[in-house]
């Protein structure tokens, strides 16, 4: 170890897959990289509300050098004061540079000019649909064309086809689904700092999909027992869900023989634009660390291009570099890979806003969701 | 000077003794509540400075319209829950408290939901109380069988008092639930209703499968109460919850009635005292401190009841599961906006005044307290 200089990172993020996975990243990516700079890393997984934990320790002062961020909630905090602003770090790093990264991404983490987050990967929400049930019934696909009329009479039949057996899409009663309806059909959450749920669009989209139940074509997760839309195409009683990549690893533990496909959210009759949300989580850099030299360098290692690729091959996530839109993995057949690149075009098709609603955060989302 | 070393060790005593809970007692509570009390005067939000802001929080709280539903939510939870728990609680210590075989194996049973974590009840309460679950299920099932239930309940009394009446009208000494009687009522009505059926005269009624939203709703039961009803998920939080806390509250009533001097029981009866005046007139006044215990318990833990909103969580709408102590909880830590931690000490102070209050009332009402230490 130079000069005897021996700093530990602690990084602090999720827990479940989340923690084997940063562990493999830091073995093989920044163990390598940075053992002979006297830094090593190490990963605090929090299992349960990560957020609420984070608040606390940076309140507490013992909150790790480099933790998840998610669009969500990182508003608040950076505006706190807790979160290092990373330009001065990004002008002198030679691997990481501002430009590497996709532009509404990483807009997406600044504020008034500053950097605070180097976004790791995001997601968007899909259309996910059990083909057998549309194969049983022999009713075409739904595809990327459709608009929420088309999605509407492929479902209606789906659940003709099976007498009822069967409902069309998993409907979870909340804003992060319905809401990139809204957006769809030209909704903007905020209009002078305002928000008017009277708006016509907001209102099309909010009838339409509640709609959907009332006509018998979409039931909530809850009701068959299931927690969320993941759950609800496992028990093979839905045809449709609306989720991002994290149900792939789901499926692939939970159902796999299950046969789905994915497609890009349906667009509305009028804009003719699908809608969606982009979700995603950044590194940020604690303000008060000890560290912060070499959490950035932890930073830089954790979202090199060879690791975001190692990611996406995997099949973990989808990274957040734009070098990576081209990669051959998203021309693979498998119902994964295909399924991860429709979440990668539903980020830049239509009305695509982030998952974030000012310093509100969930509070705005509350009256909505009810 | 001896004797004044002896009266000081004597004096301090108690004190060093005291000192291992004090120690916690300080920093764990002492500590905390004064820091709170500090903080709901302040607009802390854990970074920033805290300043002092008077009692605009508990004005604010006031405005908050989450916050008087909370205030709400938890005094209709309070009052229903602490009556309906001492009410079970008396009548199934009583139950145990009878000689019969295997009685043991019983009392072991009925306590087992008290000693079970509350969390996996909840969320085995939260599948029951699906759309499609248990619950609905079994509702349908009675509704479906209403007409036989109601016939042969009818049956098993009509015959019941033409037994008891005949036995009356020749002059023999008989009770209303003999209990020999009733095991041939039972029987009677029971062939009658079986064979009733069988001849298709009792039919199933057709009803639809009951599809009541326990969770996943905001309206609000009674319907016909007005603004004293309340939201049906806190009802279904009513139900978990009595469920739950009755087997504890019934092992204190159950000690309490093996307490009761058996003479007492023996002198009414010399006197000529039936059952019921037998548990009015004695079980109940001998019971009054542990009444005072259990309620005084009930009324505590209701007050506070937090656990099961949060494992509920986004399964019913936050304003029909909220109580204070939640109000408290989600305004420290309000999902991604800035933390109220102002507000809340507000509402924990209020809280802790509220349960202060309440309890002093019911122990001003049930005159207990003064007499405990006798």
């Amino acid at each position: 170890m130079e000069g005897g200089v021996f700093s530990e990172v602690r990084i602090v993020g999720w827990g479940g897959t989340d923690q084997s996975i940063v562990e493999e990243l830091i073995n093989k990516f920044v163990v390598p990289e940075l053992a002979d700079k006297g830094i090593t890393a190490v990963y605090e997984p929090i299992v349960d509300d990560f957020q609420k934990n984070l608040i606390n320790s940076l309140s507490a002062g013992t909150a790790g050098d480099l933790f998840y961020m998610d669009i969500f909630w990182a508003e608040y905090i950076i505006k706190a004061g807790q979160v290092e602003p990373l330009d001065n770090y990004l002008a002198k790093s030679e691997v990481l540079n501002k430009d590497d990264i996709i532009p509404s991404l990483l807009d997406a983490f600044t504020f008034e000019g500053k950097v605070y987050g180097i976004p790791k990967d995001f997601n968007s929400l899909a259309l996910v649909y059990n083909k057998d049930l549309f194969d049983i019934a022999y009713i075409q696909y739904p595809n990327e064309n459709d608009t929420w009329d088309d999605l509407e009479n492929k479902l209606a039949k789906v659940v003709e086809a099976f007498d009822g057996e069967v409902t069309g899409l998993a409907l979870a009663p909340e804003f992060a689904r319905f809401g990139a309806f809204a957006y769809a059909a030209g909704w903007e959450p905020f209009v002078d700092g305002k928000t008017n749920l009277m708006d016509p669009a907001f209102k099309e989209a909010f009838n339409w999909y509640t709609g959907l139940k009332e006509k018998g074509l979409g039931v909530m997760p809850a009701d068959i027992g299931q927690g969320w839309g993941g759950g609800a195409l496992t028990t093979e009683k839905v045809a449709a869900a609306l989720e991002g990549a994290w149900i792939l690893g789901f499926l692939r533990d939970n159902a796999p023989n299950l046969k789905y496909g994915a497609t890009l959210l349906p667009k509305n009759p009028g804009t003719g634009q699908p809608g969606n949300f982009i979700y995603t989580v950044a590194w940020g850099i604690n303000a008060n660390s000890k560290n912060k030299d070499a959490a950035f360098k932890v930073m830089e290692a954790l979202t090199s291009p060879a690791a975001q690729q190692w990611i996406l091959e995997r099949g973990l996530a989808i990274p957040s570099r734009k070098a990576l839109a081209d990669n051959p993995y998203f021309e693979k057949d498998t119902p994964e890979a295909q399924a991860n690149k429709i979440v990668f075009l539903g980020a830049s098709a239509g009305n695509v806003k982030p998952f974030k609603f000012k310093e509100y955060g969930g509070k705005w989302m509350e009256p909505r969701n009810n | 000077m001896e004797n004044r070393w002896s009266s000081l060790k004597e004096k301090t005593a108690p004190y060093v003794l005291l000192s291992p809970f004090l120690f916690g007692f300080i920093i764990f509570f002492s500590y905390a509540f004064i820091r709170s009390l500090y903080f709901s005067f302040t607009d802390y939000d854990l970074f920033s400075v805290p300043n002092w802001v008077g009692i605009n929080n508990y004005i604010n709280l006031f405005k908050e319209r989450l916050f008087t539903t909370a205030l709400k939510n938890s005094l209709t939870f309070a009052i229903i829950v602490t009556t309906l728990q001492t009410i079970f609680a008396l009548l199934l210590a009583v139950a145990m408290n009878q000689k019969i075989k295997g009685i043991r194996f019983f009392r072991t049973a009925y306590y087992m939901p008290s000693v079970t974590s509350s969390i996996v009840i909840t969320l085995i309460f939260m599948w029951m109380f699906q759309r499609r679950g248990v619950i609905n299920y079994l509702l349908t099932l009675l509704r479906q069988h209403g007409l036989t239930i109601g016939v042969f309940l009818t049956l098993l009394t009509g015959i019941q008092l033409l037994l008891v009446v005949t036995e009356k009208i020749r002059g023999r000494p008989v009770e209303y639930l003999e209990p020999s009687y009733i095991v041939i009522s039972i029987i009677f009505a029971f062939i009658v209703t079986y064979v009733l059926k069988d001849f298709g005269i009792i039919k199933l009624a057709e009803v639809k499968a009951v599809d009541i939203f326990w969770l996943n709703t905001r309206e609000k039961v009674p319907s016909w109460a007005g603004p004293l009803a309340f939201p049906r998920p806190l009802g279904a939080i009513m139900i978990l919850n009595i469920w739950t806390t009755v087997p504890t509250f019934m092992i204190l009533y159950l000690a309490g009635l093996q307490g009761i001097p058996k003479v007492l029981y023996e002198a009414a009866e010399v006197d000529g005292a039936k059952g019921w005046q037998k548990f009015w007139y004695i079980t109940i006044p001998q019971l009054k401190h542990i009444t005072f215990l259990v309620v005084t318990l009930g009324l505590i833990g209701t007050l506070q009841m937090f656990d099961q909103v949060k494992i509920i969580g986004s399964q019913a709408p936050l304003e029909s599961t909220i109580t204070l102590a939640y109000y408290v909880y989600d305004s420290a830590f309000p999902g991604a906006s800035a933390p109220k931690v102002g507000m809340a000490s507000a509402a924990a102070v209020i809280l802790a005044l509220l349960t202060l209050t309440i309890v002093l009332i019911q122990k001003k009402f049930s005159g207990e307290g003064r007499d405990l230490r006798d």
